[in-house]
């Protein structure tokens, strides 16, 4: 089991390996613009020829990934920093009307679907980078809040917080020392499936050319924009979509595994004993042991 | 009942040798024993004493990844049930009673002509439920498994081995945590199994529902069966050391005669009414409690089954449930309702011991820093003197310093408990509310926190005790009961008047069946 | 069964307090223009006369909250306004873009479950081995791939190196039906996303009833193994499983606006990315309240779907 698991690790690193670095350093030995050519060629200097205003498609990948990756991290960062407290105070608080308040208002942004939120919000404003990041964390935020919601509710219903409270503990040490703590298994799942849906609405937003300048070197937009060329030159095309692949495929892979792990440890730290009576117990072919 | 006679009846189960092994570690080692028909055969042990695993080889199931040598035969058409420790974890939430029911039947009429068959079948399981003394089964069919009582349920499990023409039935603790009414019910249930001539296998932690069903028994340890014979030999002449660890008397409080009474209570609670909230549709009141005092030195069960508001009424005292009327008062000063409220001496006087030690406990902090921190904030003492003194009380309890350094999860569910009561007497509370705090573990470990806690009344002269519990025996240690039935305190007064001549039809019905679980059903 | 009623109940209210709150918040964020909106909405040409008429068609110069009143009102009788660039009804907007975006989503859904379903008991049952391995790694690789991604490599693959299908939906307009060929590239990348978050949730579902006490009392008791897995195991599975649905209805929507751009398709995703790409806020307002009460009607269903499998889950609405 531990090989397997090792193995989809190694298998998510070497899937995320080329776009994430590539996003990260990308933009350090790409160097200036060079001169424009003519749009859609191949060969000439062009390893990856040129996209649809006669720019190099390799300069232009190398400084494609950066914004994507940047916004994505800035927007899981943005929800946590927002749901978080939203979902603690809510779960611990001893008012009804302050929950009722922090919640009800989420469960409304909860019922618009996402995208359409983003579209609904790019008519009005033409945000950037940054309005992105903020509009793909907004969207984040019911969903998250209500998790971090349960996940303390749950946490704090224990009989160890009444111990606690027995104990005359201050509220600080509950809810960050026991609380906060109980929850970071499930919030480290969250935050992997949470940060593969917000590269998902960063990509998909910046393909309909919301957040982005229409000649922006961002892998999704020169997936939008060369699509016209997709016949004379897929290159393209096909290298920013293919790295989108990656990048995407590869956070969820590395996540899984990486959780697997961690599940792995806990629950052996917690259950000691297990081999005794309470265990799982399987059908065995009865006749093994009747002769 | 003559013994030469039972050896002549044929088996219709046999263990002979059992050998379970996983990873190189035996859980049960070289077990053997037969299972007749119409005679119950007890397994009886602590937890992890592989009674468990044991069992179930009868049905042909065993831990995953395990070793198994020996024999186990059935007789040719020896089909088994099983009832478990809780029915409910065996029927199906999604679908309804009559799903698995119909299944089961299925084969047996798979001779009539196709049209014929359901009727046959559905004719087949309503008799296997009015078998098991289900009432309106034709109702009842319908019902999903959350829909009916946890007796209805035991029932149905019954019913499913019944109509499978079980010939042994594998029952798994199906008394443990259960109050004397039920317990003497599912005894009762089990004695008319094997009057059909059943073989019922019984694994138990419980002694006296062993004594008053058993007729052979097998007392495990560590996976081996160190003493097996007829019951009533075993119970008059145990020949193996820890067969008479498990038999021993009970502790006793000493009874104090003159105090009580003359003596100021220390807690006194005065028309106290408590109520649950029910989501949206408001709120059910689960206790009430006119007039309940609590004398100094004083040890006091309050006694009810499940759902009688004996735990509401607990978590009243400790502050723990705020919604409630009426008052606590500690001395002469009424308690807060909210923990919140309360200061630091109402917290220390006042403390509580919960039912799940583990559950209790933070996972990822050493124990032994969370006893000490009792002494910290409530107290007011600083960290090494606190650490210091925790050591010493945990071991006074029986824990020593490797083993309190570690996390909760190192630590056995008895341990837990004795750390979660170090926890609490660090405070130097008056009064220690203990709530149900032995009924998750076996005989031999109960009996050493029952110890304990009489210890501690004895030696602490000025503490106070109120047991929670569901379970007569542990309440026959208490100076004085309070009985709760239904969120009413219907009776209280001197243990020794309670358990001998009860005022309330309820009282009584409860402490009829306590003695004749003990005497046996006569068989 | 009262309280199956008052769940039903409660959980109506709720999705009619959601459907106003859409409404209202459509409407919020229109208002929430930065400065003068006809000087906005007009863009890069602030054609005086333009700005004009912008004013007069949105009514800009009477209070927020009478134009509010107004435009709710329009709703009630199914008036979504008119377009500021071409004049015509927003609502004849939407009946040009139903078809195509219907006949999207009911394929979708249609070999969703099937295959969800199908793939998800098929894993479960070969916990740990080959066919499991496989299927959950490619769901769980193919579950985070954005559409659009996805789409372009298909394409490029299936539709321009090998040539057997149509690359998009370009010529066909509506009547995709006579088309077949070309709906079968947007059906498969709209399925994608969903069907694996759906086999997941299966195999998991799955695996969950089928290591639990109830299944093993049935084997016990001499119940065939496929009797076992599809009548006592399987509706175990679906309750937790129909209350992950609503996530995949917000998937499903937000993959029908990618694909039909990325495929040319002109159902109400198109008329959607034209009207932002126009400001053309009437529209764009319509379509939101059009999928956002669609959402909220969806989410309901699936709670009810939810509740009835799972009677013991009293969801709090």
């Amino acid at each position: 089991m531990r090989n397997l698991r090792t193995g989809r690790f190694a298998l998510g690193l070497a899937v995320i390996a080329v776009p994430l670095g590539l996003a990260l350093l990308g933009p350090v030995f790409a160097g200036g613009p060079g001169p424009r050519a003519a749009s859609f060629t191949l060969g000439d200097g062009h390893w990856l020829g040129t996209d649809f205003v006669g720019r190099d498609v390799w300069r232009q990948v190398s400084h494609g990934g950066r914004p994507v990756v940047l916004t994505a991290l800035a927007a899981t960062a943005l929800a946590y920093l927002v749901a978080l407290p939203i979902g603690l105070v809510s779960a611990l608080t001893h008012h009804r009307r302050l929950e009722e308040l922090l919640m009800r208002p989420l469960d409304v942004l909860l019922a618009v679907p996402s995208l359409l939120l983003i579209l609904l919000a790019a008519t009005v404003f033409s945000p950037g980078a940054v309005g992105l990041a903020l509009l793909v964390a907004l969207v984040n935020v019911p969903d998250a809040a209500r998790l971090v919601r349960a996940a303390a509710t749950e946490a704090a219903a224990r009989p160890a917080v009444e111990a606690l409270r027995m104990q005359g503990e201050t509220w600080w040490r509950m809810a960050v020392g026991y609380v906060g703590r109980s929850m970071l298994r499930t919030l480290a799942a969250d935050a992997g499936t949470r940060l593969t849906g917000v590269l998902y609405l960063v990509a998909t937003a910046a393909f309909l050319g919301v957040g982005v300048a229409p000649d922006a070197a961002d892998w999704a937009v020169m997936v939008d924009r060369n699509r016209t060329g997709l016949f004379v030159q897929p290159w393209a095309v096909v290298v920013p979509a293919l790295l989108i692949v990656t990048l995407t495929m590869g956070t969820n892979l590395l996540f899984d595994a990486a959780l697997d792990k961690g599940a792995g440890r806990g629950a052996l730290a917690r259950t000691p004993e297990s081999g005794s009576t309470g265990g799982t117990i399987r059908r065995r072919t009865v006749k093994e042991v009747r002769p | 009942m003559n013994q030469e006679k039972d050896t002549i009846v044929d088996p219709v189960a046999e263990i002979r040798d059992l050998c379970v092994e996983i990873d190189g570690r035996a859980i049960v080692d070289g077990v053997s024993l037969r299972a007749r028909p119409g005679k119950v055969t007890a397994l009886v042990g602590a937890s992890g004493s592989g009674k468990s695993t044991t069992g179930l080889a009868l049905l042909g199931e065993y831990p995953s990844g395990a070793r198994v040598t020996g024999d186990v035969r059935l007789a040719a058409d020896g089909l088994v049930g099983y009832i478990p420790q809780h029915p409910a974890a065996v029927l199906n939430p999604a679908r309804r009673i009559s799903a698995l029911l119909t299944d089961i039947a299925r084969p047996q009429v798979r001779h009539l002509p196709r049209g014929r068959r359901r009727g046959a079948a559905r004719e087949r399981v309503l008799h296997a439920l009015a078998e098991a003394q289900l009432a309106d089964a034709e109702t009842l069919l319908r019902r999903y498994p959350h829909q009916l009582s946890g007796g209805q349920q035991q029932r149905v499990v019954l019913a499913q081995a019944l109509l499978l023409g079980a010939r042994v039935i594998v029952a798994d603790e199906p008394t443990t945590g259960q109050d004397a009414l039920t317990k003497s019910r599912i005894v009762d249930q089990l004695a008319a199994v094997a009057a059909r001539g059943i073989a019922v296998v019984l694994l138990s932690h419980d002694l006296d529902v062993v004594r008053a069903l058993g007729d052979d028994v097998h007392v495990m340890r560590a996976g081996r069966v160190v003493e097996s014979g007829p019951v009533h030999r075993v119970w008059l002449a145990p020949r193996h050391a820890w067969t008479r660890e498990l038999l021993r008397e009970q502790p006793e409080f000493t009874q104090q005669v003159n105090s009580a009474g003359t003596e100021r209570p220390v807690l006194r609670v005065r028309d106290l009414t408590a109520r649950h909230r029910d989501g949206a549709r408001g709120t059910t009141v689960v206790v009430r409690t006119p007039e309940l005092d609590l004398h100094p030195g004083e040890c006091l069960a309050v006694v009810g089954r499940s759902g009688s508001g004996k735990t509401t009424l607990a978590r009243c005292l400790a502050g723990l449930h705020r919604d409630h009327d009426g008052q606590v008062l500690l001395d002469d000063t009424a308690l807060p309702r909210s923990l919140r409220n309360r200061t630091r001496a109402h917290l220390a006087a006042v403390q509580y011991v919960f039912q799940d030690a583990r559950a209790a406990f933070d996972e990822y902090r050493p124990v032994l820093d969370q006893v000490a921190r009792t002494a910290v904030r409530l107290r007011g003492i600083d960290d090494r003197a606190a650490e210091t003194e925790a050591l010493t009380t945990l071991s006074i309890l029986g824990l020593p310093q490797d083993l309190v350094r570690r996390r909760p999860g190192r630590l056995s569910g008895g341990e837990l408990q004795r750390a979660a009561l170090a926890r609490a007497l660090l405070a130097q509370p008056r009064v220690l509310i203990c709530d149900e705090i032995t009924s998750g573990l076996d005989t031999v470990t109960r009996r050493g926190i029952l110890d304990t806690l009489t210890a501690l009344v004895r030696d602490r002269g000025n503490l106070s005790l109120v047991l929670i519990t569901h379970d007569l025996d542990t309440a026959a240690l208490a100076h004085r009961i309070a009985v709760l039935e239904a969120g009413e305190l219907v009776e209280q007064g001197p243990a020794q008047r309670i358990l001998t001549e009860p005022r309330h039809p309820f009282t009584s019905s409860l402490v009829k069946c306590t003695p004749r679980l003990e005497a046996g059903t006569g068989r | 069964m009262s309280g199956l009623r008052s769940f039903v109940a409660r959980r109506l209210v709720l999705g009619a307090l959601q459907t106003v709150a859409v409404v209202l918040l459509v409407f919020a964020l229109t208002e929430a223009l930065p400065g003068d909106a006809a000087v906005a909405l007009a863009g890069d040409q602030p054609d005086p006369a333009r700005i004009e008429a912008i004013r007069a068609a949105m009514n800009l110069d009477r209070p927020a909250w009478q134009r509010l009143a107004d435009w709710a009102a329009g709703l009630l009788h199914g008036d979504l306004g008119t377009s500021l660039t071409s004049g015509r009804p927003v609502s004849q907007y939407i009946a040009d873009g139903f078809g195509a975006t219907v006949l999207l989503a009911t394929l979708t859904v249609a070999l969703l479950v099937p295959v969800g379903f199908g793939l998800g008991v098929l894993a479960a049952r070969h916990e740990g081995r080959l066919v499991d391995r496989l299927i959950s790694s490619v769901t769980l690789a193919v579950y985070a791939v954005p559409e659009f991604a996805l789409g372009v490599l298909l394409v490029t693959v299936l539709a321009i190196q090998l040539g057997w299908l149509p690359p998009t939906a370009v010529g066909y307009g509506t009547d995709l039906l006579g088309h077949p060929a070309a709906l079968v590239l947007p059906v498969l990348v709209l399925l994608a996303r969903p069907v694996c978050s759906l086999v997941r949730l299966v195999r998991a579902g799955m695996i969950d009833a089928l290591a639990a006490p109830y299944v093993a009392q049935a084997h016990r008791y001499g119940v065939s193994g496929a009797r076992v897995r599809y009548t006592h195991a399987l509706p175990g599975a679906l309750a937790p499983t129909a209350q992950q649905l609503a996530r995949t209805v917000d998937w499903l929507l937000c993959g029908v606006i990618v694909v039909e751009a990325l495929f040319v398709i002109p159902g109400l995703g198109t008329v959607l990315l034209n009207a932002v790409a126009e400001r053309d806020v009437p529209v764009v307002q319509g379509l939101a309240v059009v999928f956002g009460v669609l959402t909220v009607v969806l989410n309901l269903g699936a709670d009810l779907v939810a509740h009835r499998l799972a009677p013991r889950a009293g969801v709090a609405a």
